[in-house]
């Protein structure tokens, strides 16, 4: 079989390296199941357009025009729409939009293009919830200024405008009156492809948890794993601190949100990956579904790596037809990729922003992505592996010090005035962790740091853990560990390590010393 | 007992430090494998294909900082460690990892030093007799207002040992020199600020693979752009379009001299600037550049693969390469070993270019490298190009013209024109001739061409009809108002020295951005795309082929 493997283009801010990476990996399970790869990506950076990588090499332009020449010399019998991230995915809507596919009869692979218009067309997607009596937050569809116009008087306030169709959620925001509404919305229904926002009511202070899921041709749906944004709901994901697995729901929500997440990938008829995005009231069981990632995206590649589950690989193997319980688990070799991951370590991400460079930047956090880039970081506890993290930004700060907020007596920097943190505590920023540990280190306490920033409890109780052992710093890690996908209840012997204070490490050492 | 090495990542993504590094330490793993060693990798971007577990033969998710990496070498029991391939902050590591006595493969950290160190680089220049622009590294304002009293202003100032061109500014007098200075010291405190006379000229790039004795080039690349941008937001051609033979010489001659002089054992990147037919060096890395992969795939040369090798100490003449320039043939190329090129080509020995003699054949193809940029989503950022890096991405333009592959770098980028668009040219004074030709040629493909009073009177009595539109200060309806309104399909702005002239340009740059229209702010690029113009009326003029088809001459099926 001839397969059709669109890339994602160019690195911009929300569509970064993660597509190389899970490009790669689909070339390769391609091949490995027998496929004759042609491939398209204009961006000659990257592994995926290696020469040896696919069969048959495009780099031209990404548009439906070179689409079209490329299929009709390369006659492919598919195309396979969701590794490519979101520009793949705008692609391959467009080539059946445009009868390019049917012309010439190339079907698509894995999740069909109906299951992906349905997740990603805000109100068919409100439709199907609706059905399967999921809640998801009051909102209108707006395709017009006059229909916008309209809902100026009606609208909650605050409320989010998010555009359909676009990258990283460009064009979107928070509307905190009418002024705002109107002109948030009126940007947004420019940016969109399809000239369609969707306005609904905010959730701003809610904690924002995601899924990682999957499912194949036959019905089996598992769970890779769930994150946790640090930051509560408001800011892009891209945008976000993630603590992989979550650390304040507590078992119930863990298994309520679970099964949501399970039931809407069953009902979309999802096959392959699939992100799903829910806001859970800190005080209530209360829980709405966001947003819904029909296909491989940047979250799916930090599960993959926060789990070791290949989710690209085991996708691209879906999408050939093939079951979960059929493909390896090539970390155990032993167990089959129907076997939910388990941690037993914490995952942080922390995202890497460009305003040491844009210094004239807007350095405020909201539904638009930023971030160039991020580094992850796996420890045994959430406080290390913050730390760790942090270090790895190769950014000034090494640690939850900062001058800007603690100021440098030997530089003459005072510390910056209380009023002044507050503002740094309350708004997202780049900088905001460093102005919560500074509010924690005043001694305002967790409560009232909460209370302005909405960051969970328990994230600041651990915060000021790190404080306390700030003047002291702690011992060199001197021992790894493995990242084995099941918490070491199969044997395993990928050699993915990290390294923990814990003085127990497993057994790591090159082999060829053992020997 | 098969040898242990470990490659340093190049950490998060940043402007000016991105996916092209994954690639190249990616490509070393494998190398290394080939040879039949284990490679290590430590890197802590979990977007990457070098952290996919099975890429190396082990993979440490650790930060990329000196204690981590000590740590993992000890643990690994590694028998070096290879700093080439993962950006500045791999090779940054170099020195502080060798003086706690762990072996770095390939350059030594002497050799980085010596290319690094401005005054030792300076030396080492002025022994090989190799020119480039005048000028010191100091410590003081003082220092650098002598500095530049000395070579005559415009100057170049920035900070040594930063990423991607930060605070990097041309300076057109004294106290335009004192406001950056400040600036440039910030940047990096510890280290000295770089004053040079800024030369404007044609820029060109090569990067080389040598094991100390042999040098290879695998490509020139020609940058679009004239110095002034950063290299990694210019356009870039490979093969050059405009370069003469005896430029091309010179570029080859001084790149193997380098090479030698500095032992290296790998990659090198060297920039050049070419004014009044002499090549003059701006700036050298010693290590796997941003072009690598671009340029592997455009040559067919294993660049990393050989580099790698190189640095395990095998020889370029083992593996059958000579010294000097690869030119491709164009012919289908034999199936090869991992470290023989993909398409089939000859090298130009460095003989001939020493002695002048060398004849460069005509190219068959070209590849255009265009800059990608995320201005949309950063508001209050200034979308002109100028010293310092902004480009977040790149794509590659492939055809067997040159205006073809132009006009595909272009359009990949997302620099759209229109059929009946209208295009809206704004320049200062110094561009106004290049803007006539630029006119001339988009007038003539039946475009639409709109202007400030001044541009518009300019091109009218060249007999170019050109609609003159008020200025912001001048009034409704202004440009603002035709950006905003949808009316314009691209502008062409160049940034002017002028204060006034430049916050108005400014306000039309952000807002042409907001609106999703392509906004060129340097002249070369405005040319450049002046002369795809004929693909962009009609894009059947351009190709569409496999990669292999268009290098390796192999057939072409319909």
């Amino acid at each position: 079989m001839k397969v059709f493997v669109i890339g994602s283009g160019p690195i911009v801010i929300g569509q970064a390296a993660e597509f190389d990476y899970a490009g790669s990996q689909a070339c390769r399970a391609l091949r490995e199941e027998g496929c004759e790869v042609v491939l398209l990506n204009s961006n000659p950076a990257t592994i995926m357009t290696d020469l040896g990588m696919a069969d048959r090499l495009y780099i031209e332009p990404l548009n439906v025009e070179f689409c079209e020449r490329i299929i009709a010399r390369e006659r492919p019998d598919a195309l396979l729409p969701t590794l490519g991230g979101q520009t793949g995915l705008n692609l391959a809507t467009q080539l059946a939009d445009a009868g390019i596919l049917e012309k010439y009869g190339v079907r698509t692979l894995g999740t069909p293009l109906s299951a992906i218009k349905m997740a990603e067309d805000r109100s068919s997607f409100r439709g199907l919830m609706r059905e399967i009596k999921e809640p998801v937050p009051e909102s209108w569809i707006i395709q017009t200024p006059d229909e916008l116009q309209d809902l100026l008087d009606v609208a909650p306030y605050p409320c989010i405008i998010r555009p359909a169709y676009t990258l990283g959620g460009t064009g979107g925001g928070i509307a905190n009156s009418r002024e705002e509404l109107w002109e948030i919305g009126n940007n947004g229904l420019k940016l969109s492809m399809r000239s369609q926002i969707m306005v609904e009511r905010s959730l701003l202070g809610w904690k924002e948890v995601e899924y990682e899921v999957m499912r194949d041709s036959a019905g089996n749906c598992i769970t890779i794993c769930n994150m946790e944004n640090l930051d509560p709901m408001g800011v892009h994901t891209g945008d976000s601190i993630v603590v992989a697995p979550s650390q304040t729901l507590s078992d119930v929500e863990y298994h309520m949100l679970r099964s949501a997440s399970l039931r809407i990938i069953q009902s979309l008829g999802i096959e392959g990956g699939c992100n799903v995005q829910l806001a859970v009231n800190p005080d209530s069981f209360d829980y709405y579904v966001i947003e819904v990632n029909p296909r491989v995206s940047r979250s799916s590649a930090l599960a993959s790596k926060a789990t070791g589950y290949p989710i690209a690989r085991v996708a691209a193997k879906i999408a050939l037809g093939k079951t979960l319980d059929e493909i390896e688990n090539q970390v155990t070799g032993s167990t089959k990729a129907c076997f939910e991951p388990a941690l037993d370590y914490c995952v942080v991400k922390i995202p890497r922003w460009p305003f040491d460079k844009f210094t004239t930047g807007d350095r405020t956090l909201f539904t638009q992505m930023k971030a160039t880039g991020e580094v992850m970081a796996i420890d045994r506890t959430f406080e290390d592996a913050l730390m760790k993290a942090i270090r790895g930004l190769e950014v000034k700060t090494k640690d939850l010090r900062h001058t800007k907020f603690m100021g440098d007596p030997s530089e003459g920097i005072p510390p910056m005035p209380d009023d002044e943190l507050k503002e740094m505590v309350r708004k997202p920023t780049d900088e905001r962790l460093w102005a919560l540990a500074e509010a924690l280190r005043r001694d305002w306490g967790v409560d009232e740091v909460n209370r302005i920033s909405r960051v969970d409890r328990w994230f600041l109780h651990k915060i000021l853990g790190i404080l306390e052992k700030e003047m002291s710093p702690s011992a060199d890690p001197v021992s790894f560990k493995m990242v084995d996908t099941c918490a070491g209840e199969f044997e395993s012997s990928t050699p993915y390590y990290y390294s923990t204070h814990e003085l127990v490490g497993d057994q790591v050492a090159a082999p060829s010393h053992i020997c | 007992m098969a040898s242990t090495v470990l490659v340093l990542g190049s950490g998060p993504i940043r402007i000016g430090q991105g996916i092209e590094f994954d690639y190249s330490c990616v490509h070393c793993v494998w190398a290394l494998q080939n040879l039949g060693m284990r490679a290590v990798i430590i890197n802590n971007n979990p977007e990457t294909v070098s952290t996919d577990f099975d890429t190396g033969d082990a993979l440490y998710f650790e930060p990329v900082t000196l204690p981590d990496v000590l740590r993992v070498a000890q643990n690994e029991h590694a028998d070096g460690v290879m700093v080439q391939f993962g950006g500045q902050t791999a090779i940054n590591l170099a020195q502080p990892l060798f003086d706690a006595g762990v072996k770095i493969f390939g350059t030594s950290p002497e050799s980085i030093a010596r290319a690094e160190d401005r005054e030792q680089f300076d030396a080492l220049l002025e022994s090989l007799g190799l020119a480039r622009p005048r000028g010191r590294a100091v410590r003081s304002v003082e220092q650098a207002l002598d500095v530049a009293a000395e070579v005559g202003y415009p100057v170049l100032i920035r900070p040594s040992f930063v990423l991607g061109g930060r605070a990097m500014e041309i300076v057109y007098d004294e106290s335009q020199l004192r406001s950056f200075y400040r600036a440039a010291e910030e940047a990096n405190k510890e280290q000295p600020v770089l004053v040079d006379k800024y030369m404007m000229g044609v820029e060109a790039e090569v990067d080389v693979i040598s094991d100390g004795e042999t040098t290879l080039v695998p490509g020139i690349m020609e940058h679009i752009e004239r110095a002034g941008v950063h290299s990694g937001d210019s356009m870039a051609v490979y093969p050059p379009v405009s370069l003469s033979t005896e430029i091309q010489s010179q570029l080859v001659e001084s790149a193997c001299r380098l090479a030698r002089a500095l032992q290296v054992k790998g990659l090198m990147n060297i920039q050049y600037v070419i004014v009044d037919g002499k090549a003059y060096i701006l700036e050298v890395n010693p290590r796997a550049s941003r072009t690598v992969p671009y340029l592997s795939k455009v040559t067919g040369i294993p660049m990393v693969d050989l580099a790698t090798r190189c640095a395990m100490g095998e020889k370029l003449k083992d593996l059958g390469y000579d010294a000097g320039l690869w030119t491709l043939d164009g012919k289908p190329a034999e199936p090869s070993k991992s470290f023989e090129p993909a398409y089939a080509g000859h090298i130009i020995p460095e003989a001939d270019f020493v002695k002048r003699t060398a004849k460069i054949p005509a190219p068959q193809v070209y590849a255009v490298k265009g800059p990608v940029f995320s201005f949309q989503k950063l508001s209050r950022v200034e979308p002109s190009l100028g010293p310092e890096m902004k480009s977040t991405g790149e794509v590659l333009g492939i055809d067997r013209t040159y205006e073809a592959a132009l006009y595909k770098a272009m359009i990949a980028a997302g620099i759209h024109l229109e059929k009946d668009g209208v295009v809206l040219i704004t320049v200062r004074d110094e561009d106004k001739p290049i803007a006539l030709e630029i006119a001339r040629e988009l007038h003539g493909k039946g475009r639409k061409i709109l202007g400030t009073r001044g541009t518009a009177a300019f091109l009218n009595e060249a007999m170019v009809p050109c609609e003159a539109v008020a200025k912001i200060s001048q009034g409704s309806p202004n440009l603002l108002d035709w950006v905003m309104e949808g009316k314009v399909a691209m502008m062409i702005n160049s940034p002017s020295a002028d204060k006034v002239a430049e916050e108005e340009a400014a306000r039309i740059r952000r807002a042409c951005i907001e609106s999703g229209i392509p906004c060129v702010t340097s002249i070369d690029t405005a040319r450049a795309l002046a002369h795809a113009i004929e693909v962009f009326s009609d894009p059947s003029r351009s190709s569409c082929l496999t990669v292999q088809e268009y290098f390796a001459g192999a057939p072409v099926s319909s």
